[in-house]
């Protein structure tokens, strides 16, 4: 049986063997087709990947390249989240360098994950920064991987609830404008060398829109800055004395608030240089507290911040914290229509204790100032009320001669549009003769010139605002004078005899103020002629010298004279022997020229007629 | 129109600036033209015998636009006036236009308005001229008629019969129609109904029957 069993064997050797032999090549084959099978759908899915990725690239260029300065944020955040989800991260944030070292941060993170405030002091991870200042990726996917030097870093990373951590720096033209930085919260990953070759690239498009918010920030800044300077340089072209001061309080207010500053000051040196007295100064400081307790007349007193109550003065303590203000007493400044003002002691550098007896002594004190500023304020009143009559008196007299003024006018007008007209039937008909046009422009322009004149003077008159105080020479201010009122007199067939004393000495006064004197003189002179039947109708205007200093302007009529009953009257306001006056020119021009320090006086003349006369003192500035 | 003679016009305006601009734009229109500062320079100047116009500023000093107008029409000249104002006021357009002005206007002037009231201007003169010249003539015929002729044109242009003149005058018929030949000679008259028209023209005082 054996023989037969090794027959069997025998017999069936080969068989088993080649049995079996295939069994294991198929098996070997099955295996290896398996093998292939999974590196492929491995392929597969890596080109997938890859085909994904670059899709997020493209849209993220795509969204992030032309985005408006006002939606670069949105778009950022927006982009973070389409990177956080691929990778699965929990937290994408967006860090950009700021220029006072701090950053600020764009930050998405999955729901249940706390996003991080926006701006956080660059100091937080010094490691980190210093390594991507370098240009270097830093990227740990344990918290251990951290080395000893990044204490403080792995501090704020478990504070944070980080686990795994990759940051890439940004940087465009050669800086390093920000970080870009995927946490993972829930548990810890590993971040592949070819995971983060990608990511490299995409931060390239996230450095890019932010090389762009930077350019076109700093593009607006210079724009608002030009456009600061240009509104400073218009309103202080056209201002009177009076509003400079508080245009330049204005103007320091906006200047603090365009460089963030706390607090900014203009001081003007001494005649000798040695001193500088601060003029105007612009404090941002907003003490709502305080200052409802002032307009309600309260005094008030703080020997330090904390004694301030913590919730209703917040604001106040944060801005004395702010100024270095330790302590400080505020005594109201009262006056008889409210509170004019306020007086306020401060300490700096310590805190102090302020007894009831120094403030009932300040409050003293302010009663002094209070008056001063009570005093200013009514003569301020006064003055511009004086001013504004002033106007009044110039207007109305000029009003009388608006017929007069718009004939002037009308004339260089008539003869422009005629000769333009002229030119263009010439021009019309084919004939060009060269030197006529020229002759007809050259008259356009000198007509045009002088229609100018008529308005340039006439503004001048009608100007309103304070007195300009200049040298004038009194020959030059009547004969401008008298070329207003020429043609006026012309129509009424007076005359106008100018007598002017050669080499003048000067005077220092307002040119239009006086002019206005002059003028209101010769219409009053022009008025009383009108009902003289007889004689030559003629206006004598003289300068002279009058002593050695002072100079005299008349102004003599050949009218009736004065009524002497009016003669005691007629510089009184509101007195009138005109029927259609107001009674308010000479009162004007007695009360300009006596602010010019000069006195004005009427008589009749012997062989009729009236003579008007003012003096004014010979000097310059500060006589 | 502007016929072989290119009309005249005259600008009185006291604005030196302004006259002469005014005569620019007229020469453009083919006039000849003369300016003058003042009325009186104006008054000083024989007065053409060719058709003209006269542009004329109303405010001037010295003799204003409507004395001068005044001054005119007291000489029996009549011109042809287009006046030129500022600021027109109502009492002084008035006062023009019944003095016979062309036209009144205000400045600034309008070049198109300005031309076509010269142009009226001119051709109002024109025509008062020829009408002027045929009075002439005809007076000139007139006075060429011996004392009775013209006792005979008188009373024939009034429709009297030849009978009736010669019982009115006093001489015979006969005597009459010898005259009245004559008067038709003289006058150029080719009938009757002529004769009436020429005398009517000539301003000849017609008796009323």
């Amino acid at each position: 049986m054996s023989d037969q069993n090794v027959s069997l064997w025998a017999v069936y050797r080969w068989h088993v063997i080649v049995g079996g032999g295939l069994i294991l090549t198929q098996a070997c084959l099955i295996g290896a087709l398996l093998l292939q099978r999974t590196s492929r759908r491995r392929a597969e899915q890596s080109l997938a990947e890859h085909l994904r990725f670059e899709r997020l690239l493209s849209e993220l260029s795509a969204r992030l390249v032309p985005v408006s300065l006002d939606a670069v944020d949105v778009e950022i955040e927006r982009g973070l989240r389409r990177v956080a989800e691929f990778l699965g991260a929990d937290r994408a944030s967006l860090l950009e360098y700021l220029p006072d070292r701090n950053v600020a941060r764009v930050c998405w993170a999955v729901e249940g994950v706390a996003r991080q405030s926006s701006i956080v002091g660059a100091d937080r991870f010094p490691w980190t920064a210093e390594q991507l200042e370098r240009g270097q990726v830093v990227l740990f996917s344990r918290l251990e991987e951290l080395p000893r030097e990044a204490a403080i870093d792995r501090q704020h990373h478990q504070d944070a609830g980080t686990r795994s951590c990759l940051s890439l720096p940004l940087s465009a033209g050669g800086s390093t404008l920000g970080v870009l930085s995927f946490d993972s919260i829930h548990h810890e990953r590993d971040w592949p060398v070819e995971l983060v070759q990608r990511l490299q690239l995409l931060s390239e498009v996230f450095a890019g829109a932010l090389e762009r918010k930077r350019v076109e920030l700093l593009i607006a800044e210079r724009l608002r800055f030009e456009t600061l300077l240009s509104e400073q340089t218009a309103t202080f072209s056209s201002l009177s004395p009076t509003e400079i001061d508080r245009a330049i309080e204005r103007a320091l207010r906006r200047i603090v608030d365009f460089f963030r500053a706390d607090w900014s000051s203009l001081a003007e040196f001494s005649h000798d240089s040695r001193m500088a007295r601060v003029t105007h100064s612009w404090v941002a400081a907003e003490i709502p507290w305080v200052v409802a307790r002032l307009q309600r007349g309260e005094v008030v007193r703080f020997s330090k911040i904390d004694e301030l109550p913590e919730t209703d003065a917040a604001v106040d303590r944060r801005t004395y914290l702010r100024l270095g203000i330790k302590s400080q007493v505020a005594v109201p400044l009262k006056g008889a229509g409210g509170l004019l003002g306020v007086f306020t002691f401060s300490t700096l550098g310590t805190e102090r204790s302020w007894p009831d007896e120094l403030v009932q002594r300040l409050q003293l004190l302010g009663e002094v100032f209070a008056n001063i500023l009570s005093h200013r304020q009514s003569e301020m009143e006064a003055q511009r009320l004086r001013q504004s009559l002033t106007h009044i008196g110039r207007v109305s007299t000029i009003g009388e001669l608006m017929a007069s003024l718009a004939h002037e006018l009308t004339q260089p007008l008539t003869a422009i549009l005629h000769n333009a007209q002229a030119a263009q039937r010439t021009l019309g008909a084919g004939a060009v003769n060269l030197e006529e046009m020229r002759e007809i422009l050259a008259d356009i322009v000198e007509d045009d010139r002088r229609a100018g004149e008529v308005i340039h003077r006439l503004r001048d008159l009608l100007r309103k605002g304070d007195p300009e105080f200049a040298t004038l020479d009194v020959n030059d201010m009547v004969t401008g004078m008298i070329r207003i009122v020429s043609s006026e007199a012309a129509l009424r067939n007076m005359s106008v005899h100018l007598e002017l004393a050669p080499e003048l000495p000067t005077v220092w006064g307002d040119r239009v103020q006086l002019q206005q004197v002059i003028l209101n003189l010769v219409l009053n002179g022009l008025d009383a002629m009108r009902e003289q039947g007889t004689g030559a109708r003629v206006l004598v205007i003289q300068t002279a010298t009058d002593s050695s200093a002072t100079i005299r302007i008349t102004v003599r009529d050949s009218g009736p004279g004065i009524d002497p009953a009016d003669l005691d009257h007629i510089f009184q306001t509101f007195y009138t022997t005109k029927p259609d006056g107001l009674g308010m020119g000479l009162a004007i021009s007695r009360s300009i020229v006596e602010a010019h320090g000069g006195q004005m006086e009427a008589r009749n003349d012997p062989d009729g007629g009236a003579t008007f006369s003012f003096t004014l003192p010979v000097g310059g500035p500060g006589q | 129109m502007i016929g072989p003679v290119a009309p005249l016009v005259f600008v009185v305006d006291d604005d030196p600036s302004v006259r002469k601009s005014l005569a620019r734009l007229i020469a453009t229109d083919g006039y000849k033209v003369e300016t003058f500062a003042s009325a009186r320079e104006f008054l000083a100047r024989p007065l053409p015998e060719g058709p003209c116009c006269l542009v004329l500023d109303v405010r001037m000093p010295g003799l204003t636009g409507l004395a001068l107008q005044e001054a005119l029409a007291a000489s029996r000249n009549r011109l042809s006036i287009v006046f030129i104002t500022g600021h027109g006021d109502v009492a002084s357009t008035v006062k023009a236009m019944k003095g016979g002005a062309i036209d009144f206007l205000t400045k600034p002037v309008n070049a198109r308005v300005l031309l076509s009231a010269i142009e009226r201007g001119v051709s109002t003169d024109r025509q008062s001229r020829q009408k002027q010249a045929k009075i002439a003539e005809l007076q000139d015929r007139i006075k060429t008629l011996t004392a009775r002729e013209a006792e005979v044109f008188a009373l024939v242009v009034t429709g009297m019969l030849n009978k009736q003149i010669a019982s009115d005058l006093g001489i015979s018929e006969k005597m009459v129609k010898v005259h009245r030949g004559r008067v038709m000679q003289k006058m150029r008259a080719g009938s009757l109904a002529e004769l009436v028209r020429l005398a009517d023209q000539g301003g000849v005082m017609v008796a009323k029957p």
